[in-house]
């Protein structure tokens, strides 16, 4: 038992380092992902931001559209970079219980979203003036890590069933999006309580609730997805 | 240690029989081909005891331990080589085999010994990107083996292999001699000559077991030839 613990352990900490590595070499996820968001930013700057009396709405709707984007793109890219060589076949011959690689591939997309994520935060600040409060920062991190965390909960196991999909580009965010509307919704009310001084405990409680049910649903369904 | 026995297995693609009530057992040790014409089903049947697939119906087994896409136990048993390498581009070999190394367990000093073996090791610092089909190849042998396993399962192991990394898998066989083996191949030369017993698969069901090891390449041309349909059955 404590061996199988062990092997499990090893297993996460093996993928999530590889899925690291993979990015640090190719940077095709982050380098897009932050353009992208840089883009949002500045687009927004452009069009709203002397139209809207608070900053903080517009800010608010670039740093979760970049999320969106960000998400869907590399947990996409993730299973396509895993389809290209049968990287993911590999993985799946180790002698271990499946469900450890679909937690080290939740462990490390949330990490890149959540890079993406907090890009996209620095640039609000320069390019629309956003004005965070020191103080709130940890709020704000927590948050983003929870819904990066719920967003790639399914994006791993949705990105793995269409990857060999002919229209994998479309299916992802169709089916996608949908699921995680309680996480996007949650993200967007929390950072709006944030920034207001708001109660936060309520939509907490809904981000942490469903980021467990979908964090469960694919460890206990993972294995029948990858199974041909 | 390592004998498979498969027992009326049939799997169902869709409204695709790509295997069909197969049946067979190969001995601890023993060295089997898989020979078959395109679509024969040979590939599907190596996924399923590669533990990537499970059987619609029947059951497969090795050493009486029952193989399911849960059977960690036996994936300790198993090393596989698939028609991919089942690596990663943009990592070099080295850290590929080290990835794999770790996580299963094995000394990372093992890595440089496989790599010798498969005439990698000066092109180990490379990206796998860079590397050629013959290569990758190679490449996907030493990450079977590296785990010393008691049953190789190799799927078209000798496409895009030039002479020299065919002779390098043979030697690799030959330290796996007393290991089982299941070679699925269209190379029916090679194939043959390091097999003592072929399974010949038409349409998902294997229509000849005939030993090899007391015939030569040409007599096991000919039965494979009657076995599917390409000479005259007389």
């Amino acid at each position: 038992m404590i061996d199988a613990v062990r092997d499990y352990r090893r297993v996460v900490l093996e993928v999530v380092r590889k899925d690291l590595l993979v990015e640090l070499r190719s940077r095709q996820v982050l380098n897009t992902a932050a353009v992208f968001s840089l883009l949002v930013v500045v687009i927004f700057a452009f069009s709203f931001a002397r139209s809207f009396q608070d900053v903080s709405v517009v800010a608010s709707g670039a740093l979760w559209i970049a999320f969106v984007f960000a998400g869907t793109f590399g947990v996409s890219q993730n299973a396509a970079s895993e389809e290209a060589d049968a990287g993911l076949d590999g993985l799946l011959l180790v002698p271990v219980d499946r469900s450890a690689i679909y937690v080290g591939k939740v462990l490390s997309n949330t990490a890149f979203t959540t890079a993406v994520a907090l890009v996209t935060l620095c640039c609000t600040v320069v390019f629309l003036g956003f004005d965070v409060d020191p103080a709130s920062i940890p709020l704000l991190l927590l948050v983003v890590v929870l819904a990066a965390f719920g967003f790639t909960s399914t994006g791993v196991l949705v990105a793995t069933m269409t990857t060999r999909a002919r229209l994998r580009e479309l299916l992802l965010p169709l089916l996608l999006v949908p699921l995680v509307i309680p996480v996007l919704l949650a993200g967007v009310e929390l950072t709006r309580a944030i920034i207001d001084g708001l109660p936060t405990a309520s939509w907490l409680q809904l981000l942490l609730v469903y980021d467990g049910v979908l964090f469960l649903t694919g460890l206990a369904t993972f294995e029948y997805v990858v199974e041909r | 240690m390592g004998s498979i026995h498969v027992d009326g297995v049939t799997k169902r693609l869709g409204s695709t029989v790509a295997v069909r009530d197969v049946s067979f057992t190969v001995e601890s040790g023993e060295h089997v081909g898989l020979f078959g014409p395109n679509g024969a089903g040979k590939t599907t049947l190596m996924q399923m005891l590669s533990t990537l697939s499970a059987p619609s119906e029947g059951r497969i087994r090795i050493d009486d331990t029952e193989v399911t896409p849960d059977a960690t136990d036996v994936r300790r048993k198993l090393g596989v080589v698939g028609h991919r390498p089942m690596v990663y581009g943009t990592l070099t070999a080295r850290e590929n085999l080290r990835l794999h190394a770790r996580l299963r367990g094995v000394n990372t000093e093992r890595v440089e010994r496989v790599l010798e073996q498969v005439n990698l090791r000066t092109r180990a610092s490379t990206r796998v990107e860079e590397y050629s089909h013959g290569m990758r190849k190679r490449l996907a042998i030493a990450r079977s083996v590296l785990h010393d396993p008691t049953v190789l399962l190799l799927d078209e192991p000798y496409t895009g292999l030039d002479q020299r990394s065919a002779a390098d898998l043979r030697r690799i066989l030959e330290q796996f001699a007393d290991r089982t083996v299941v070679i699925a191949t269209h190379d029916l030369e090679r194939g043959a000559s390091v097999c003592d017993r072929a399974l010949v698969l038409v349409d998902g069901d294997v229509v000849r077991d005939v030993r090899t090891d007391d015939r030569d390449a040409d007599a096991f041309k000919r039965v494979y030839e009657r076995a599917i349909g390409l000479a005259d059955p007389r």
